[in-house]
């Protein structure tokens, strides 16, 4: 048996206990050093216990003391760490906060303040004048009121015919077929063309004179040309069906892309279930669309509250104020006349108003009609 | 309760030919198995059953009636599906209910039936969930209740077990056995696992390529194959199958070895073997034993075998099968069986 495996746990055992032999090894140490002789297994022993004294005493004491300061110093490491990161992630996101900061809150909060002063661009906060200017947009002048009719018109057609027709397209696509695949991409098209563009092309199409496609189709079945975008009651239904062809692609796309998403076993368990396909669409595919055709809904609804560039390309808010919208009423009142910045506001923050409005209606009313999978 | 019959069933998709005139009769009120490997057209076919991947050519006549063209809601059959197909906007009520409600079953008739299938699948106190809030083995629990609560003269299942867990699936595995016992309905189940296979069924229908390899009771197909796929699909580990002179085969199910000290008298398969891998199983051992080139597997309960033994191998000859070079099994009696054993022998 080994008298060293034997000896060297007790050794260790003793040593929190005698911690004045520091100086006596310290010693010692070089004595044994000088010995290198032959030496009996005792020595050895007693050498080896030095050592070991030498090499854990002093850290054993380190450790004992410096115990309470390091936890405090990882304390105040891991608070600079958290710090640091802190400042870096702020760091990260500051130039998306300057933006928006500077670009839509300083704005927003801005408009509000002008809505209650008189000014033009150069000098807009002339003269205070309080609610005049809300007044004066709901009780005076009545071309507000228009506005706001004509945009409400626009929006609930438009949400109506873009949801229901891309909803459609969408469940017509769906079928892996050939054509459906060249529809796809001939859908989404006008979509990528600038509304600008597509609005003149329309201009063109809808043209009353010989060259416009609409009346020269017309012609064919000796049709009398119609009056498309001069017309007050044809102008702003004109400007809902570009619009709507346009974006079509777009939403069929969205709704495609969650259709193809339902397990063909849930179609084939209704089948099995007798539904038919009506029940079978209201009842299963159009719930699980809920949450994109929510999402749609209030895309849908803030775009349309802000239709200018089709507008003032195609009809320029006429014939009369047949077609003019808010943004443009906005537009026509900011920069096109004098002395009615104010105006201008007033309005922009009842538009404002009015999508924080629809926004919450759609949330409190529809949401808990939308099913989340 | 119905026999349902399968004409010349072929299928094909884009052309390619998935199942080729296929003949069947699944016979009424049992619990019929199809299995085969992946992409042999044994969901196919369940799918042609159930009429929603329509036959490309052939019949299906069920109580001698042809529902070929019947829609899928009128052939009064229910599917339990592989991923379980739960609408997952319905509450369980909902789910289970749907079929009911199509069917313009009266209301309190619904409630009858729903509390009745709730009860037998342990979902009464679940009926106002949102499927999304319950585990695998509860959704599970749904589809069968969805499919119970029909009251159908047939049942399909299409892997239902295979998204649960191994302790869930054997506890569901004698559950469904015992669903069967109960409704004494016609079962038609579809899987690739050959143990639930042989647990389960009153008849498997062995299919490979698209055909039918052959059908039996389980008892039939494991100790009486037609063919070396069946003897080798069926059993763990499956059937030994060593070739012979001029093509022939012989097979040995790997419980039927015996392991002797010495060469045996008046066995004709006998060969010296060693053992090179030993896994213990429990009450018995599979080894993997070399038999000069050829390797077969052993099923024993002897616990002094261990690797590296050298033994004689051998087994008594009313183990043996034999098969042709395709692999067709040669049933021979008499002198041309014990020709056949003393090539065997040789081999």
């Amino acid at each position: 048996m080994n008298p060293m495996t034997e000896e060297s746990p007790a050794v260790t055992g003793r040593k929190p206990a005698e911690s004045g032999s520091i100086p006596e090894t310290a010693e010692d140490s070089p004595v044994t050093e000088k010995g290198t002789g032959p030496v009996s297994w005792r020595e050895r022993e007693l050498q080896a216990e030095k050592e070991l004294e030498e090499e854990t005493e002093p850290d054993l004491a380190a450790w004992d003391l410096e115990r309470p300061a390091s936890a405090a110093a990882r304390k105040a490491g891991r608070r600079r760490r958290k710090v640091s990161g802190w400042i870096v992630s702020w760091l990260m996101i500051l130039p998306a906060i300057a933006f928006l900061l500077i670009f839509t809150i300083y704005p927003m909060a801005n408009i509000f303040r002008l809505s209650l002063y008189r000014g033009n661009a150069l000098n807009p906060t002339k003269q205070f004048v309080s609610l005049d200017n809300f007044r004066e947009i709901f009780l005076i002048k009545t071309d507000f009121l228009v506005a706001l009719k004509n945009t409400a018109y626009y929006t609930v057609m438009v949400i109506s015919f873009l949801i229901a027709l891309s909803l459609l397209f969408a469940l017509w696509l769906r079928a892996d077929r050939k054509i459906n695949q060249v529809s796809q991409v001939l859908l989404f098209t006008p979509y990528l063309i600038a509304t600008i563009s597509c609005a003149f092309i329309w201009s063109w199409l809808y043209n009353k004179n010989d060259y416009g496609l609409f009346n020269t189709v017309l012609g064919w079945f000796h049709l009398g040309p119609v009056n498309w975008l001069n017309d007050s009651g044809m102008a702003m239904n004109c400007i809902i069906v570009m619009n709507v062809w346009k974006n079509i692609g777009y939403y069929a796309l969205i709704i495609l892309a969650s259709l193809k998403s339902i397990p063909a076993e849930i179609d084939e368990a209704a089948l099995l279930d007798q539904a038919g396909p009506l029940r079978k669409f209201f009842r299963i595919t159009l719930p699980l669309l809920s949450p994109q055709l929510f999402f749609i809904l209030i895309t849908i609804t803030t775009g349309s509250f802000k239709v200018f560039d089709s507008v003032r390309i195609m009809t320029n808010g006429g014939p009369g104020d047949a077609t003019r919208v808010i943004s443009m009423y906005i537009y026509d009142y900011a920069f096109q006349r004098n002395n009615t910045l104010g105006v201008a506001s007033a309005a922009g923050v009842v538009l404002v108003g009015i999508l924080v409005v629809v926004t919450i209606f759609y949330f409190r009313c529809l949401e808990k009609r939308v099913h989340y999978r | 309760m119905a026999r349902i019959e399968l004409r010349h069933i072929t299928k094909e998709f884009g052309g390619v030919g998935v199942i080729r005139d296929l003949n069947l009769v699944i016979p009424d009120g049992k619990f019929t198995v199809l299995v085969g490997p992946s992409g042999c057209g044994k969901t196919t076919l369940l799918r042609v059953i159930a009429g929603i991947g329509p036959a490309t050519s052939g019949q299906v006549v069920m109580n001698g009636q042809d529902i070929t063209d019947v829609g899928p809601g009128k052939r009064d059959i229910a599917m339990v599906f592989q991923n379980y197909a739960i609408y997952p906007t319905m509450s369980v009520r909902d789910n289970i209910e749907f079929g009911l409600k199509n069917k313009k079953v009266p209301k309190e008739e619904r409630q009858r039936r729903i509390d009745e299938v709730s009860r037998m699948t342990g979902l009464t106190g679940l009926l106002d969930r949102k499927p999304s809030t319950l585990s695998g083995g509860q959704r599970q629990r749904i589809a069968l209740a969805r499919a119970m609560v029909k009251n159908p003269q047939v049942f399909l299942m299409d892997e239902p077990l295979s998204n649960l867990d191994a302790k869930l699936r054997n506890s569901m595995r004698s559950e469904l056995i015992e669903m069967h016992r109960r409704l004494k309905a016609t079962f038609v189940y579809v899987t690739h696992d050959q143990v639930e296979a042989m647990a389960m069924a009153d008849m498997i229908v062995l299919i490979n390529k698209g055909q039918i390899v052959q059908k039996g009771t389980p008892r039939q197909l494991y100790s009486d194959p037609d063919h070396v796929f069946t003897a080798q699909f069926l059993g763990t580990p499956p059937m030994n199958i060593l070739p012979c002179e001029d093509g022939t085969q012989v097979g040995f199910r790997p419980e039927k070895a015996i392991f002797t000290e010495t060469r045996p008298k008046g066995r004709a398969f006998c060969r010296p073997a060693e053992i090179v891998t030993c896994e213990m199983l429990g009450s018995e051992s599979v080894c993997k034993v070399k038999l000069g080139l050829q390797t077969v597997m052993i099923k024993s309960a002897d616990e002094t075998l261990e690797p590296g033994r050298r033994l004689w191998l051998s087994t008594e000859d009313d183990s043996l099968l034999f098969f042709d070079a395709a692999g067709n099994r040669i049933r021979a009696e008499g002198e041309e069986r014990e020709k056949l054993c003393r090539k065997a022998a040789e081999g």
